[in-house]
């Protein structure tokens, strides 16, 4: 069996995914074919090569709908026998892209993939492609609850406070702003540009640099009315009956930010690769996804990430550094305390709080933060993780070749 | 009493009684939309915010026009992206100002409205025009190779619905005051000033608290935007767009995308997304090339510029000898400007043809109220007898192109002429030379050659012999204003400048079709490079059998080639497929429509071709056409280059995407063409090798026009 390398890894910046935001009036075809363009651009990637395009999207509708992986190909000017695959694991997609190109690789069957994702928050709504999962059967027979009141609800089983997660969002912010400062990004980062070749956004513009925790004590906890008043919470109590009272200490300063964004990675085999003229960044070791509790939903990383490592023979401890998507504070908090892995090793530059979460992106982009960075500090082995819908976890591990 | 704005562009006025603030565009000669423009602008939306207790605004104009668009001067030196967007962007940023200055805005428009001008009434909350017929609005940028960048792809379709927008942009379309009422692009009509003038007042009253219908959530007309229904609105406006353009033009083709995804926006983002198309368009080549011609170029030729010009037309009666199709049209646009016209004739069935002509023409124009169509109509008188035509001031002859037959009515004809009368010549190759050797008097002989069907073009190719005066000329040039057609002035030789072009086109079409290409392939490679009509097609509406005629009359002036397609063509007429009116040619007919190309073509094929790459067979049906021109300069047939532009494009329909032959060749550079042209002479024969003055231009590294 093959292994399989990661090749190189590009992002856009993340815009903020409000009809303000500079990426708003980009179609998501274009961002990703933006993505795609540069890597196959500074890579001089021969795209008649790629046997397929695998692209993490979520909301599959509107301007993402009608397999977006397959046109934006296209629209990257990429050799007509490069094909593309559009997949939804919803926050989990643009890691499952990259674990699926691996595993396609590592088969045999397959010599090089292009993984990937994207999504335009500001242009197609999230939710707004429907689904089963809030329909009152569903309730009845699966149980499902917004993610807030999850969330709320694992910071409440960890016994995660308000300061503390407010704590976790201002070190997340400073992490961010001083990655930012230090260029730290720059080695993924590609600008998007419009049609004049005019730069539309260069740098990631969700982070709010100098948050303090007094500044997020301010603000009202997002799911305490609907958790309360709207009975929400309720949902959850069968499940979790211990539980007396969610404590609500989510807000939108310590939960991830909607934004713009899209990412591309390439996966081959060494052989592949270098008959491309391309030396690996790392290899991939392993990769898991795991289901959990749809109630609460986001403790998927930490099976998830175990899951990985047995398969690497690897423990927790001798991975350098991780990416653990911050889709709210409890999750990567959750993820420290149970797996017992110290911060200074966590999302060493910053996270999706500060950053933002581009559902169908992100997992694409923490493989290129995680590489860039373990680059940057000379380390060796790290690991990607997020939490997903439905009660779900994915995990990468990756070394450094 | 009237003020202005600071730098004087627009007349400012308030009505303290109706608090009502009027701004009368008043730019120098006409308004036109430029940085002046934008700043006049500005200022009068400053002055008209600080009046005291504003309830309203008019927007009118000083002059005729109420304002015909951008300022083209500028618009066209402009190759840097990051500099215009900037300025459209503040242009855009100054009409949102207007729209939601918080007052009823209504633009008074008495005069026309286009493009730009067009945009800055749709950025008001009402549009009332003056009920007349000169009056136009619209939005033509697509016409001149970029797209309404001032709101008119977003406020359009946001204001009478996506297809009635996509009919205006994509074609450019401007609209008579009356008929832009129907269609939605203005709301009302008002027969004079006074009454357009109360009107506003009234709505500016009843409408205290206007708002644009894209700042209140309103639903657009018709489908909504990213409905299923408007999905395939604009995919059958895709594909009605490349059957009629064949994808030479991404004018039209952005200004879908940008209002297709402006409408998925907010309005003031959507305005970006068209602000960054129209840049992306008139920044490119294409835009460069069709503004320089289809702007430029024309409006030279429309003023006649570096000609000679005289007062003294000195024409009221106009002799038309020969009263077929060219003779009857001609007849009827006389009457119709203004002039008395004798119409001869040597068969009287043909005059009775002529005047069925002219009758169904005057019905056609239904401005005309009965009492002036029965006078354009009694201006024209039928006749066989050669003495109806004493006195006529000028005689067109249009009869056959048979050198001796006109020679033998010129020396019948000449002495009915008036003292001060003239003669020209309607021929489409025949030397005026040649012509004017049986004239008592050659500097008063000239030739203008039409183009069929007369009423409908607008070009005229006037031919100047040796002999013909400046005077003459400029009394052709006088009477070519009057019947309002556009004129390029050539000098003589067999085919002067537009015929030897055409021919060069449809002979190389047949050429191919005998070197073994895919007549398909032929036709599409015309047509997808931009020529307004494919080879075989334009070929079989000429008639075959008359370009035989001109194969004869070439042979005597040594100008016709010796190529398979000559042989081929004879043959075809020999056959019985002499075109559309034969109803068999390079395609089948039935009932005189077109039924596909003829199986029959592969059998007149003498080779087989190594390709037929589209791309090739396109660069040989433009180069042929531009090497010829390229002669016609050499030969001094074209005296001002801009004559070879606006003949090819508006006389046989160069394509209009490349800005004319010449400026074709500039794209490519010269000495790219002329590397180009070298190879096609080594492969397909001597007729490609180019003159020599385009050897002499690429090593002086030399262009027609001043590159942009």
């Amino acid at each position: 069996m093959p292994d399989a390398y990661l090749f190189d890894a590009v992002r856009t910046p993340r815009g903020r995914g409000k009809e303000s935001g500079s990426l708003y009036t980009i179609r998501p075809i274009d961002l990703l074919a933006q993505a795609l363009r540069a890597l196959s651009n500074r890579n001089e990637l021969d795209t008649s090569q790629v046997d397929d395009v695998v692209v993490g999207c979520v909301t599959q509708t509107g301007d993402q709908g009608a397999c977006i992986a397959r046109f934006a190909a296209l629209e990257a000017g990429w050799h007509v026998d490069a094909p593309g695959v559009t997949l939804n694991r919803f926050c989990g997609s643009g890691l499952q892209a990259i674990n699926d190109a691996a595993a396609m690789v590592a088969s045999g069957f397959y010599d090089a993939v292009v993984a990937g994702g994207v999504e335009s928050m500001s242009r197609v709504k999230m939710g707004s492609d429907g689904g089963a999962i809030f329909d009152p059967a569903t309730q009845w027979n699966v149980g499902s609850v917004p993610q807030g009141v999850s969330a709320d609800l694992l910071a409440t089983l960890h016994g995660l406070s308000r300061a503390d997660v407010d704590a976790f969002a201002v070190e997340s912010q400073r992490r961010a702003a001083a990655a930012q400062a230090e260029g730290r990004f720059s080695r993924s980062l590609v600008p998007v540009l419009d049609i004049n070749g005019l730069p539309v956004l260069e740098a990631d513009e969700y982070p709010r640099p100098g948050t303090t925790v007094e500044k997020l004590a301010e603000l009202k906890p997002s799911f305490e009315v609907m958790g309360k008043q709207f009975g929400l919470d309720a949902l959850t109590k069968s499940k979790y009956p211990q539980v007396e009272r969610i404590n609500h200490v989510h807000h939108a300063g310590n939960a991830s930010g909607i934004v713009d964004g899209a990412a591309a990675t390439l996966v081959a085999t060494k052989q592949k690769g270098e008959s491309l003229g391309l030396k690996p960044r790392a290899k991939i070791r392993s990769v898991a996804v795991v289901g959990t509790d749809p109630i609460l939903m986001l403790a998927g990383p930490m099976p998830a990430s175990r899951k990985a490592l047995k398969k690497a023979g690897m423990q927790a401890s001798d991975i350098d550094l991780w990416e653990v998507n911050e889709a709210f504070a409890a999750v990567p908090m959750a993820f420290m305390q149970e797996l017992d892995v110290d911060h200074a090793r966590v999302n060493v530059n910053g996270g999706a709080i500060a950053l933002g979460h581009p559902l169908g992106a992100t997992g694409a982009m923490l493989m290129s933060t995680l590489i860039d960075a373990l680059e940057d500090q000379d380390k060796t082995t790290g690991a990607a993780t997020l939490c997903i819908g439905g009660g779900m976890g994915i995990a990468t591990v990756i070394e450094r070749v | 009493m009237t003020h202005t704005t600071e730098n004087g562009t627009v007349q400012l006025a308030y009505d303290a009684d109706a608090k009502v603030a009027t701004l009368t565009l008043a730019m120098p000669k006409v308004n036109r939309i430029n940085d002046d423009f934008g700043l006049g602008l500005q200022q009068a939306l400053d002055w008209a915010e600080a009046q005291e207790g504003l309830a309203g605004i008019i927007v009118d104009s000083a002059h005729k026009d109420w304002c015909v668009g951008a300022d083209i001067d500028r618009l066209f030196k402009e190759r840097n992206a990051a500099d215009l967007i900037q300025r459209v962007r503040h242009l855009g940023a100054l009409y949102r100002r207007l729209e939601t200055l918080g007052v009823p805005v209504v633009a008074a428009l008495t005069g026309s409205a286009l493009g730009g001008g067009y945009e800055l009434a749709l950025s008001c909350h009402h549009r009332i025009a003056l009920d007349e017929a000169r009056i136009q609005v619209g939005l033509p940028e697509v016409t001149l190779g970029v797209l309404p960048g001032a709101g008119g792809t977003q406020r359009l379709p946001r204001l009478i619905g996506i297809q009635g927008a996509l009919d205006i942009v994509l074609q450019g379309k401007m609209l008579r005051a009356p008929k832009a009422k129907a269609a939605g692009l203005v709301d009302a009509l008002a027969s004079d000033r006074e009454a357009l003038r109360s009107a506003a007042l009234a709505w500016i009253a009843a409408n205290k608290h206007a708002k644009q219908p894209w700042d209140t959530g309103a639903r657009i007309p018709g489908p909504r935007p990213g409905s299923g229904d408007a999905r395939n609105m604009f995919m059958a406006a895709c594909g009605m767009l490349e059957k009629k353009t064949a994808g030479a033009y991404p004018a039209p083709q952005l200004a879908i995308a940008a209002m297709q995804e402006g409408l998925a926006l907010t309005f003031d983002r959507a305005m970006e997304v068209e602000a960054r198309y129209f840049v992306k368009l008139a920044t490119s080549d294409q835009a460069k090339d069709m503004l320089r011609t289809l702007w430029f170029h024309r409006t030279a030729a429309e003023k006649h510029e570096g000609l000679p010009h005289t007062d003294a037309l000195d024409v009221d009666r106009v002799g038309i000898l020969g009263a077929g199709m060219m003779g009857a049209g001609l007849a009827f646009v006389c009457a119709k400007a203004g002039f008395d016209v004798v119409l001869k004739d040597i068969k009287a069935e043909v005059l009775e043809a002529a005047q069925a002509h002219c009758n169904a023409q005057a019905t056609k124009l239904r401005h005309l109220g009965e009492d002036d169509r029965a006078a354009l109509l009694g201006r024209i008188s039928y006749t066989l007898e050669l003495d109806a035509l004493d006195g006529c001031d000028l005689v067109i002859e249009a009869v056959f192109e048979n050198l001796d037959l006109k020679h033998a009515v010129t020396q019948d004809t000449e002495p009915k002429l008036s003292e001060r009368g003239f003669w020209a010549s309607n021929t489409s190759a025949l030397p005026i030379d040649d012509l004017a050797k049986v004239s008592v008097d050659p500097t008063k002989f000239i030739g203008l050659h039409f183009f069929s069907p007369v009423e409908k073009m607008q070009l005229l190719e006037i031919i100047v012999g040796a002999q013909t005066s400046d005077q003459t000329l400029a009394r052709a040039l006088a009477f070519t204003r009057r019947i309002k057609k556009l004129p390029i002035v050539v000098g003589d030789g067999y085919g002067f400048y537009t015929t030897r072009v055409f021919s060069a086109y449809i002979v190389e079409g047949a050429q191919l079709v005998a070197e073994g290409h895919d007549p398909v392939l032929i036709e599409w490679a015309g047509r997808s490079s931009g020529m307004v009509v494919p080879p075989l097609q334009v070929f079989d509406e000429v008639t075959l059998s008359l370009v035989v005629k001109g194969f004869a009359m070439g042979r005597t002036y040594g100008k016709t080639l010796d190529i398979a397609a000559v042989k081929l063509i004879e043959d075809m007429v020999a056959d019985g497929r002499a075109g559309k009116a034969a109803g068999a040619g390079f395609y089948a007919y039935a009932d005189g429509r077109r039924r596909g190309l003829w199986p029959g073509l592969k059998d007149k094929a003498t080779g087989t071709p190594e390709s037929s790459a589209v791309e090739e067979l396109a660069a040989r049906l433009l180069g042929i056409q531009a090497l010829e021109a390229a002669r016609c300069v050499e030969d001094g047939v074209i005296k001002q280059h801009r004559d070879a532009e606006v003949g090819a494009i508006f006389g046989v329909g160069f394509a209009p995407n490349t800005g004319g032959p010449l400026a074709y060749i500039d794209r490519m550079g010269v000495a790219a063409f002329v590397a180009r042209m070298d190879d096609f002479a080594a492969r397909f024969g001597p007729r490609y090798a180019p003159p020599k003055l385009l050897r002499n231009m690429a090593t002086k590294n030399e262009t027609f026009f001043e590159p942009v």
